[in-house]
C-alpha cells in the first residue's frame, strides 16, 4: 500500500472532507476492510447513517477509486478515510482471497474505459475466434442503413462545426481589427466586458476553447504593471491572430482544433497512434490551480523527465467545475513516480495523460543538464514559439543563478555566471529565504512577460516554488 | 531585430495604444509580409508580427539595482530527511502560534536535525529557538550582509563582527566556562550599545552568577535606562544583595508591601514566625498589592520580617490567597536567591497537590532535573494536566512510557479520548501536543497506539507531533548534510544545542 498523509492531503477536495475522513479512521466505522496485493487494492465497507454501508475500493497503484456513497465530492470522506488507515494502520486490511463481485465490477468498468496502451483494442489479431466470429455475426446484423445514416450525420456536423467555427474566427478577427482602431489603451481599460462579450459569441459559435483563452486575458493583463499591459495585449491577441490563421490552413490539425473548439478525449489520445508516448522517471515540479472567469478550475500538473538529459517537461491538466471544491490529482510537489505518459499530438507536445503508472521512484537530485555554453535562458521559449507561435506559457529550466531584488521589491532571477546579463522579472512576492540560496537549476514557466517559479536545486535541496 | 526595426515597433505600439493605422509606421520588411490585403489585414498581421518580436527578440530590462542577499548560511546540523518533511510541515501547521512551532523545532533539534529554511526560517528577532539556529537568526537580521561572524572566540576586538544572536550566545557559552572573562567583555563593551541589547548582555549575567558580579551590577544602578537598572537590581538580589538602602521610609515600596503581609504565629512547643497575605478591601489594593511585588525584591521584602529568604519562603502559608501566592512565585522567581528558588520548589513539590502547579512559574530559574520532577508529578495527578501547557524551558525528548503508566495520566486520556465530550477533547488535544514535544520517540509511539486504540481516528491532527517524535527514532536513513556530505546512518545523533536560547 503506498500511501501517506501527504497523498491523501492532495487528494482531499477540501479541509472539511480531510477532518470529516479523519474522524472516520476508527476501526469501529469499518466492519470490513480488506485488500489484495496482487491488485494493488484496497476495499472496505463503511458504516454510514443508513442501513446499508458504502463499498469503498481504492487502486493503490493509481489512486483511483470508487464509493457507493451519494457525495458529489471526489474523492468522497469515506475514500479517503480508507486511504488513511491504509497510510496509517495498513496491518487493519485483511488479505482476501477472493475479490468481491462488487469489486470486480468496478474493475471491469475501468478496463473498458482505459484499455492498456499497446494492447490492440481492435480486430481479429485480438480476438479468439468465438469473439471474432461473433463479432462479425453482429456487425453482419447491424443495419448497413443506420450506420451510413449515422456516418452522414457525423460527417454533417462536422462540417457545420467547422463552418461555425471559421465565422467566429472572422467574428475574431474582425474585433482585433476593431480593438486596435480604437486602441489598445481602451482595451486594457476595458478588457473585461470586451474579452467576455467575443468570448460570449465565440461559445455560440463552437470556438469554444478559443473562448476560454480570450476569456482569461483580463486577469493576465491585470496581473501585470500598468506600463506592460500595452505590450501584453499586442502579444495575447497577436497570438490570437497567428492561430486563427493556422487554424483557416489546417482545420483538422489536432493541436490547432483543440486550441479553437474541443479537445479530444481521454480515450481518443490514447488510442492516436500519433500520440508520443515516453516511459521514463517523473517529478512532480509544482502545480498551477487557477479560478477561471468562466466558473470552471484548471489545475496543471508540471512533470519533470527524469530519464532525459536535457530538460523534458510534460503537463497533466484538468478543468472541473469551481462549485466542486478544490480537487486535485494524486501527486504532491517533490512526487517521484515511474509511469508511461501519452501526450497530445501537439508541435511541441507538452500536456499528457498518465496512461500506466509502475510506482514510486526515491527522491533525489535532478539529472545533470550541463546547460553548456547556452547563455540565452529564453532559448527554450524561443523555440517553441518559432514551433508553435501561440503558445503562452512555456515552461524552463535555468541554468545557475540566484534570486534578486529591485527597488520595487520585485523579484528578479539571474543566472550566476551573467551577473551583468539578462535578468527575468518573477511573478508574485518571492519568498525572503530564497533571496539567500544559491539556484542549482530552477524550473519555472515563462509567460512572455513573468517566471512562474516551480521548483529548484539548491545547496539545501530540492526547493518547492509552486 | 534591427535598430530600424526596434524604432518601427515602438512607433507601432504607440500609434495602436492611442488607435489607429500603422502599416505606414512599419519596418519595410514587415510591410512586405503585411501588405497586399485590407488595411484591417494589413493592421493583423503587423500586430501578428509585433506579438512574434516582442515574443522572441526583447528581453526584459533589468533594473541596474538588483540588491542580492548573502547566502543563507549553513547549521551546525543535517537538514530533515526529505521523507519527514510533510509530516514536520502538517506539524508546523497545526502548532498555530510561534511558541508551538518553536517547540517543534526544538524537538526536532534534539534529535541532531534542523529544519529546511523554506518549510521554517527563525525572525530576526526570535530568542527561544535552538542555538543551532542563531547564523539563521542573524542572517535575518543582517541588511548590508557584509558581515560574517567570525569563527574564532569572541573578544573586545572582533566584538563588532559579531552579529547580536551569535554574541549572545558566545558570551552565555563564556558566561557558563569563564563567567569573570565574559564579565569583563560585556563591561567593556554593553556601555557602548543601545538600550536594548545592553539590556540583552546584561541579562546574560544570570549564567554563573556569582559575588563577583556585584561590584558591576551596581555600577548600573546609574544606568540610562530604567529596564537596565531595574533587571541590575534583581540580579544583585539573587545575590543576596540589598536593592534599596531606604530603610523603611515611607518611599520604601518593600515596607509598604510588608503592610499587605500579616505576620503570626505557629506551633505549641517550637514557635515559629508564619506570614499571611492580608485581606484586601477593594481592587485598588489589589493592583497595588501586584505592582509592589514586581517592582520589590525577594531579600528586601525578607529582610522587612528580619528573616532570610529561605526562612521567608518557608514561613509562607501557600493557599490563603492564590493571587498572593502567584505573585510571590513569580517574585522569587525574578528576585530570589538560587537557594531560594530551589528551596521554594522543592518545598511546594513535596506538598503536591494543586499548591505544587505555583512553581511552574519558577520553571524559567530551575534545573532540568527539578522540571522533569515538576512534569512527572503533575502526570501523576490527572487533575492537573492542563498546566503542563504552563510550563516553560522544558527540555524536549525524555518523556518515558513508565512515566505516563506511573499515575492517573494514561487512564484519564484514554477515557477522555473515548468520551463525547468535546471541551475536554480539545483540552486532550493539547496535552497530546504538550507530550509529542516531551516524549521519547518510543513513549511517542506507545501513546499514539493507547489513544488509537481508545478510540481517537488515527489521522487526527494532535497527533501529528507525536508522529513526527516517533518517525525521529533511530534508523533513519542516510542523508545529506548542509555542506552535501553524504552522512551515515544517525541511529543517535550526537548531542546537540538544543536547549531554549536565551
Amino acid at each position: 500500500m503506498e500511501f501517506d498523509l501527504k497523498t491523501i492531503e492532495a487528494l482531499a477536495p477540501d479541509q472539511a472532507s480531510l477532518s470529516a475522513a479523519s474522524k472516520l479512521t476508527k476501526r469501529s466505522n469499518w466492519p470490513r476492510l480488506e485488500k489484495n496485493e496482487q491488485q494493488a487494492l484496497i476495499w472496505g465497507e463503511c458504516q454510514g447513517s443508513g442501513s446499508n454501508p458504502y463499498r469503498v475500493v481504492v487502486d493503490t497503484g493509481d489512486h483511483s477509486y470508487k464509493c457507493t456513497c451519494p457525495s458529489r465530492k471526489f474523492p468522497c470522506k469515506h475514500t479517503l478515510a480508507l486511504m488513511w488507515i491504509a497510510a496509517t494502520a495498513p496491518a487493519s486490511f485483511a488479505a482476501a482471497e477472493s475479490i468481491p463481485e462488487w469489486v470486480n465490477d468496478w474493475l471491469g468498468r475501468r478496463r473498458k474505459t482505459t484499455p492498456a496502451p499497446g494492447q490492440p483494442t481492435s480486430g481479429a489479431a485480438a480476438k479468439s475466434i468465438d469473439e471474432a466470429a461473433r463479432t462479425d455475426e453482429s456487425a453482419a446484423v447491424e443495419d448497413v442503413a443506420a450506420v451510413e445514416r449515422r456516418e452522414a450525420a457525423q460527417r454533417k456536423r462536422a462540417g457545420d462545426t467547422r463552418e461555425a467555427v471559421s465565422a467566429a474566427l472572422d467574428e475574431l478577427d474582425q474585433w482585433i481589427a476593431d480593438q486596435l482602431r480604437l486602441g489598445l489603451s481602451g482595451f486594457v481599460d476595458g478588457s473585461s466586458d470586451r474579452c467576455r462579450r467575443i468570448a460570449a459569441r465565440l461559445v455560440d459559435m463552437k470556438a469554444t476553447a478559443l473562448a476560454g483563452r480570450i476569456d482569461e486575458i483580463p486577469p493576465r493583463l491585470m496581473a501585470l504593471r500598468s506600463e506592460e499591459r500595452p505590450d501584453a495585449a499586442i502579444r495575447e491577441l497577436g497570438k490570437l491572430v497567428l492561430l486563427a490563421k493556422a487554424w483557416r490552413s489546417a482545420p483538422d490539425d489536432p493541436e490547432l482544433k483543440r486550441l479553437v473548439s474541443t479537445s479530444e478525449t481521454r480515450e481518443q489520445v490514447l488510442a492516436n497512434p500519433n500520440a508520443r508516448q515516453v516511459e521514463s522517471f517523473w517529478e512532480v515540479l509544482g502545480e498551477k490551480i487557477e479560478s477561471r472567469r468562466d466558473g470552471l478550475v484548471s489545475h496543471s500538473t508540471w512533470l519533470l523527465d527524469l530519464k532525459s538529459t536535457t530538460p523534458k517537461f510534460a503537463v497533466l491538466l484538468d478543468y472541473f467545475p469551481a462549485s466542486a471544491g478544490r480537487r486535485s490529482n494524486a501527486f504532491a510537489p517533490g512526487d517521484r513516480f515511474d509511469a508511461r505518459l501519452v501526450f497530445y499530438p501537439s508541435r511541441k507536445p507538452l500536456r499528457a495523460l498518465v496512461a500506466e503508472r509502475m510506482g514510486e521512484v526515491m527522491s533525489g537530485a535532478w539529472p545533470d543538464f550541463s546547460f553548456g555554453a547556452a547563455k540565452d535562458p529564453l532559448a527554450t521559449h524561443a523555440s517553441y514559439q518559432d514551433a508553435a507561435p501561440w503558445i503562452t506559457d512555456c515552461p524552463l529550466m535555468l541554468p545557475p543563478g540566484a534570486i534578486l531584488v529591485d527597488d520595487r521589491g520585485t523579484g528578479w532571477w539571474q543566472a550566476a555566471d551573467d551577473p551583468q546579463g539578462i535578468a527575468l522579472p518573477i511573478a508574485g512576492a518571492v519568498n525572503q529565504t530564497l533571496l539567500g540560496l544559491d539556484l542549482a537549476a530552477t524550473a519555472a514557466l515563462w509567460d512572455g512577460a513573468r517566471l512562474d517559479l516551480l521548483a529548484a536545486q539548491s545547496g539545501f535541496g530540492r526547493l518547492d516554488l509552486s | 531585430m534591427n535598430e530600424g526595426e526596434q524604432t518601427g515597433l515602438a512607433t507601432m505600439r504607440d500609434c495602436w495604444i492611442t488607435g489607429g493605422a500603422t502599416f505606414d509606421l512599419a519596418p519595410t520588411a514587415w510591410k512586405t509580409i503585411a501588405g497586399g490585403a485590407s488595411p484591417d489585414e494589413q493592421e493583423r498581421r503587423l500586430l501578428a508580427i509585433a506579438a512574434q518580436a516582442l515574443d522572441v527578440a526583447l528581453r526584459p530590462a533589468a533594473p541596474k539595482t538588483l540588491k542580492r542577499r548573502p547566502p543563507l548560511p549553513r547549521l551546525a546540523l543535517p537538514m530533515l530527511p526529505e521523507r519527514l518533511r510533510p509530516l514536520l510541515r502538517a506539524a508546523l501547521k497545526h502548532g498555530v502560534d510561534a511558541r508551538r512551532k518553536t517547540r517543534v523545532v526544538t524537538l526536532v533539534a534534539s534529535r541532531g536535525f534542523v529544519l529546511h529554511p523554506m518549510d521554517w526560517m527563525p525572525v530576526a528577532s526570535d530568542q527561544n529557538s535552538p542555538d543551532v539556529y542563531a547564523p539563521w537568526i542573524d542572517w535575518q537580521a543582517s541588511v548590508d550582509g557584509e558581515r560574517h561572524a567570525p569563527q574564532e572566540k569572541l573578544t573586545a576586538e572582533n566584538w563588532d563582527e559579531f552579529y547580536p544572536a551569535a554574541r549572545r550566545i558566545a558570551l552565555a557559552d563564556m558566561r557558563r566556562s569563564g563567567p569573570a572573562s565574559a564579565r569583563l567583555l560585556v563591561e567593556a563593551k554593553a556601555s557602548g550599545e543601545p538600550a536594548e541589547v545592553r539590556l540583552a548582555l546584561i541579562e546574560l549575567m544570570r549564567f554563573g552568577l556569582n559575588p563577583e558580579d556585584a561590584p558591576f551590577l551596581k555600577s548600573l544602578s546609574a544606568d540610562r535606562s530604567g529596564k537596565v537598572r531595574e533587571l541590575a537590581g534583581r540580579l544583585l538580589a539573587r545575590l543576596g544583595e540589598h536593592g534599596r538602602s531606604n530603610d523603611g521610609g515611607p518611599g520604601d515600596p518593600a515596607a509598604e508591601l510588608a503592610a499587605f503581609i500579616s505576620e503570626g504565629k505557629s506551633g505549641f512547643i517550637r514557635r515559629r514566625s508564619i506570614y499571611t497575605p492580608a485581606k484586601l478591601k477593594s481592587p485598588a489594593q489589589e493592583k497595588r498589592r501586584a505592582e509592589l511585588f514586581e517592582t520589590c525584591n525577594l531579600v528586601d521584602l525578607a529582610a522587612r520580617f528580619s528573616a532570610t529568604e529561605p526562612e521567608f519562603i518557608g514561613a509562607w502559608q501557600f493557599g490563603a490567597d492564590n493571587n498572593a501566592d502567584i505573585l510571590i512565585a513569580r517574585m522569587v522567581a525574578a528576585s530570589g536567591s538560587d537557594a531560594a528558588v530551589t528551596h521554594m520548589a522543592d518545598a511546594l513539590v513535596a506538598d503536591g497537590g494543586k499548591p505544587a502547579l505555583f512553581v511552574l512559574h519558577l520553571t524559567p530559574r530551575l534545573d532540568s532535573r527539578r522540571k522533569r520532577v515538576l512534569v512527572r508529578l503533575i502526570l501523576k495527578d490527572s487533575k492537573y494536566l492542563g498546566a503542563l501547557n504552563l510550563a516553560e524551558g522544558i527540555e524536549a525528548s525524555w518523556l518515558e512510557w513508565g512515566d505516563l503508566t506511573n499515575g492517573q495520566t494514561l487512564p484519564a486520556l484514554r477515557s477522555a479520548v473515548a468520551g463525547n465530550d468535546d471541551i475536554v477533547k480539545r483540552g486532550i488535544d493539547e496535552i497530546l501536543e504538550t507530550m509529542g514535544f516531551l516524549a521519547t520517540a518510543a513513549t511517542a509511539e506507545k501513546l499514539i497506539e493507547d489513544v488509537v486504540a481508545a478510540g481517537m481516528p488515527p489521522a487526527a491532527p494532535s497527533l501529528v507531533l507525536l508522529r513526527l517524535n516517533a518517525s525521529l527514532a533511530g534508523g533513519l536513513e542516510p542523508t545529506r548534510d548542509q555542506s552535501g556530505e553524504q552522512q551515515n546512518e544517525r541511529s543517535h545523533p550526537p548531542p546537540c544545542r538544543a536547549g531554549l536560547r536565551l
